[in-house]
């Protein structure tokens, strides 16, 4: 009996300390490559919906087919359980080959040494935007590659501005145009319709508008660039119409969260990104919408940019650095990859997939506006700062609190300053 | 003897407030009113209690662009299949069946682990005295106070060395391991309250801990373990961060996962297709309840044997 059990303690401990001594014998040599016969295989991981997992299930059956000696094994999440299995991972050294990549976390995880520096492998850049390169850079290291670009814009329905006998919107105008057009929306819209969301809670129209006034958002040294009066003039210019049928109630938008005002058909028009497109159409069911570019009070400088709307990014400790290098040029470059995805990432960063790939109907819209707004693109923003996303989201709640009436203008911007200050100072 | 603290659960609702009945001095008509008026009130507050189950099967009908937003009505004209359709076309190449299935290995592996551990775990802390029993039995009670946030790094860490990441065994391991001191926890309460009596007769009469066990205490422990059974297989398919850590190759995805992909803010969000699929997924879990309802409340309520 006990001969027995003794073996089995032994056998037991045994094969535990061999599996845990074999997964720590694991060293990283640097680039291990395979063959056709003989094929590595690495792993993908990326946040999407099912379009999404179908798309890139074509374009990982493409790649493989092209690299025989390259195997991708590809997994999927959904954007917020991506972030936390991604915390996990990294925490426990286990994170995948190939990562699809968002902007906002790219400082932390490339702060912390989890990200491979792309500079260090071979991938073809040649055909990227030169300003667009850097907002995947930090001091000095390649961390992401963007796959493709997003700029702000103003959606409007045409349809719905029709009915309501309103002029469709050139793109050329001020705040104060902007502005009186949603309240002529507003205002004819009787109550059926507002005239859009208060853009001021919106942390990248008024990085836009710091843009435009010549305003850093963030200095180099990661403090904030603007003033308390900054964001408090900024929060005043839609002052006059918070109350009006210009702007939606905050109660109603926070009633019919999850989907946004404008995809709810309750306002007309709606300022973010354009990559969106896809999403308002569906969730509106409007046969049309159509983009103009945001208002500035210089015609000269929009203050827009060209965002990556995700990046592509390697794990620091993949066995696999050639095969990750191969297969994210593949994804970012080639047109094969363009056709498959088409704007569904947004639109293609690198000219020769952009080229090569055939835009119509609603991909057509986005890749039109892109284009022209070209001459007014200024250099995309570097890696926001750590933490970005809590500031984000603190804008847009101070902001909503204010627009419930429940801050005052000073406190609002009080309130804001101070989080955002604490947060730096805890990340410094 | 009758210490019973453990967690209650909701009795089945009783009729609220029922009118006293006396029929020496009240008419038919009065109590027909009486009557009447109750059950409107209790229709009222069923309606209420149901209201988001009717607004997920209405919305599991209705076009995607209907459903939330500035549309409240229940009904919509452009009533279809279709979202059911689009769920069980599964996602990225993975069909839905291969979702059920994999929530349903868990958790039936789930029901098994946690039946069989609590169970000798509890017949040992309520019917061996081993020395450390109290200290032992503490520290179990112990780990219901760590939160699960503390551990899932350090868990992970573990599984990811020992290679077992992207398997279902850090999934069940700790099910067949009697990690679930909860489960523990009530069986032990359960068994305490059976009359030791019956385990000194059959000692008597020469069984020994297994005989003793398997013959005396499971058939008596039924409704504990039935009700250990329907909490752990929800808890199980209910799960989301336990799978959502572990587990990476979306052909072995449990249904609340797959949910998630349809749902998409930074692309196009398909909430019929998540919605249908809700419907669908909270189908087993119903059935399962609806079964084994009746025992839910014997099991924590029950101290052994009555009368």
């Amino acid at each position: 009996m006990i001969d027995r059990r003794k073996f089995l303690t032994t056998v037991a401990l045994g094969t535990a300390s061999a599996a845990f001594l074999s997964a720590c014998g694991q060293s990283s040599t640097a680039g291990q490559t395979g063959s056709a016969e003989n094929p590595v295989t690495i792993n993908y991981t990326w946040w999407g919906n099912d379009d999404r997992a179908e798309r890139t299930r074509k374009a990982i059956a493409l790649f493989e087919s092209k690299n025989p000696d390259i195997k991708v094994n590809g997994n999927f999440t959904d954007f917020a359980g991506y972030w936390q299995k991604r915390a996990t991972e990294a925490a426990g050294g286990g994170l995948p080959d190939v990562m699809q990549w968002d902007l906002s976390y790219l400082r932390d995880y490339g702060q912390r040494n989890q990200l491979l520096d792309l500079s260090t492998v071979k991938i073809n850049t040649d055909a990227f935007d030169k300003s667009l390169l850097p907002s995947g850079q930090i001091r000095g290291k390649t961390y992401g590659i963007p796959t493709s670009t997003n700029a702000f814009a103003v959606y409007y329905d045409p349809a719905k501005l029709q009915s309501l006998g309103v002029a469709e919107p050139d793109g050329q105008w001020t705040y104060k145009e902007f502005n009186a057009f949603m309240l002529e929306v507003g205002q004819k819209g009787n109550g059926a319709f507002y005239g859009g969301t208060d853009y001021t809670g919106v942390w990248w129209m008024f990085n836009i508008w710091l843009r435009q006034n010549n305003i850093q958002a963030f200095t180099d040294d990661g403090k904030l660039g603007f003033t308390k009066d900054d964001l408090k003039k900024w929060w005043n210019t839609t002052a006059e119409l918070r109350g009006t049928p210009a702007l939606v109630p905050e109660e109603r938008v926070t009633q019919l969260a999850p989907k946004s005002a404008m995809g709810s058909n309750v306002t007309a028009s709606e300022v973010t990104w354009d990559n969106f497109m896809a999403g308002y159409l569906g969730d509106s069911g409007a046969k049309e919408l159509k983009l103009v570019p945001v208002p500035s009070d210089d015609p000269d400088n929009l203050g827009l940019f060209l965002k990556p709307s995700m990046l592509m990014v390697a794990s620091a400790k993949t066995k696999y650095k050639d095969a990750a290098a191969r297969f994210i040029d593949f994804m970012v470059n080639d047109p094969e990859v363009g056709q498959i995805f088409k704007t569904s990432r947004g639109v293609p960063a690198s000219k020769t997939q952009r080229d090569g790939t055939t835009f119509e109907g609603t991909d057509k819209l986005v890749v039109d506006y892109e284009k022209s707004i070209e001459k007014y693109l200024k250099d995309a923003p570097e890696p926001p700062i750590v933490g970005f996303g809590t500031l984000e989201a603190s804008f847009k709640r101070v902001s909503s609190e204010l627009n419930y009436g429940k801050l005052t203008l000073d406190g609002a911007a009080d309130a804001w300053f101070k989080e955002a200050e604490d947060l730096i100072k805890q990340n410094a | 003897m009758t210490t019973m603290a453990t967690p209650t659960q909701p009795a089945p609702t009783k009729p609220p407030a029922a009118p006293v009945y006396n029929p020496k001095s009240e008419s038919t008509t009065a109590k027909r009113v009486k009557s009447t008026i109750f059950h409107i009130v209790a229709l009222a507050l069923v309606a209420m209690v149901l209201y988001p189950a009717i607004w997920m099967i209405s919305a599991s009908f209705k076009p995607n662009s209907e459903i939330g937003g500035a549309n409240n009505a229940l009904w919509s004209n452009n009533f279809s299949f279709d979202n059911f359709v689009t769920a069980m076309e599964g996602i990225g190449g993975v069909s839905t069946l291969t979702f059920f299935t994999n929530s349903l290995i868990l958790a039936v592996g789930a029901v098994v682990g946690t039946v069989l551990s609590a169970s000798i775990s509890a017949y040992a802390f309520a019917r061996i005295n081993f020395p450390g029993r109290g200290l032992f039995f503490g520290m179990m009670i112990a780990t219901l106070l760590l939160p699960f946030h503390v551990v899932i790094i350090p868990q992970y860490i573990v599984f990811q060395q020992l290679g077992l990441v992207d398997t279902y065994v850090p999934l069940l391991i700790g099910k067949f391991l009697a990690a679930d001191a909860f489960f523990v926890f009530l069986m032990v309460q359960f068994m305490r309250g059976l009359p030791a009596e019956l385990d000194e007769a059959a000692r008597i009469d020469g069984a020994g801990h297994v005989r003793i066990f398997g013959s005396i205490m499971l058939p008596l422990m039924k409704p504990a373990l039935i009700s250990t059974s329907i909490f752990s297989f929800i808890w199980s398919w209910n799960d989301f961060l336990g799978p959502l850590l572990y587990l990476n190759t979306p052909e072995k995805y449990p249904l609340p996962l797959a949910l998630r992909l349809f749902v998409d803010q930074t692309q196009s969000s398909d909430y019929g297709a998540m919605i249908a699929m809700s419907v669908l997924a909270l189908l087993p879990v119903l059935v399962f309840f609806l079964v084994f309802q009746r025992y839910i409340v014997e099991g924590v309520s029950t101290q052994g044997l009555k009368g």
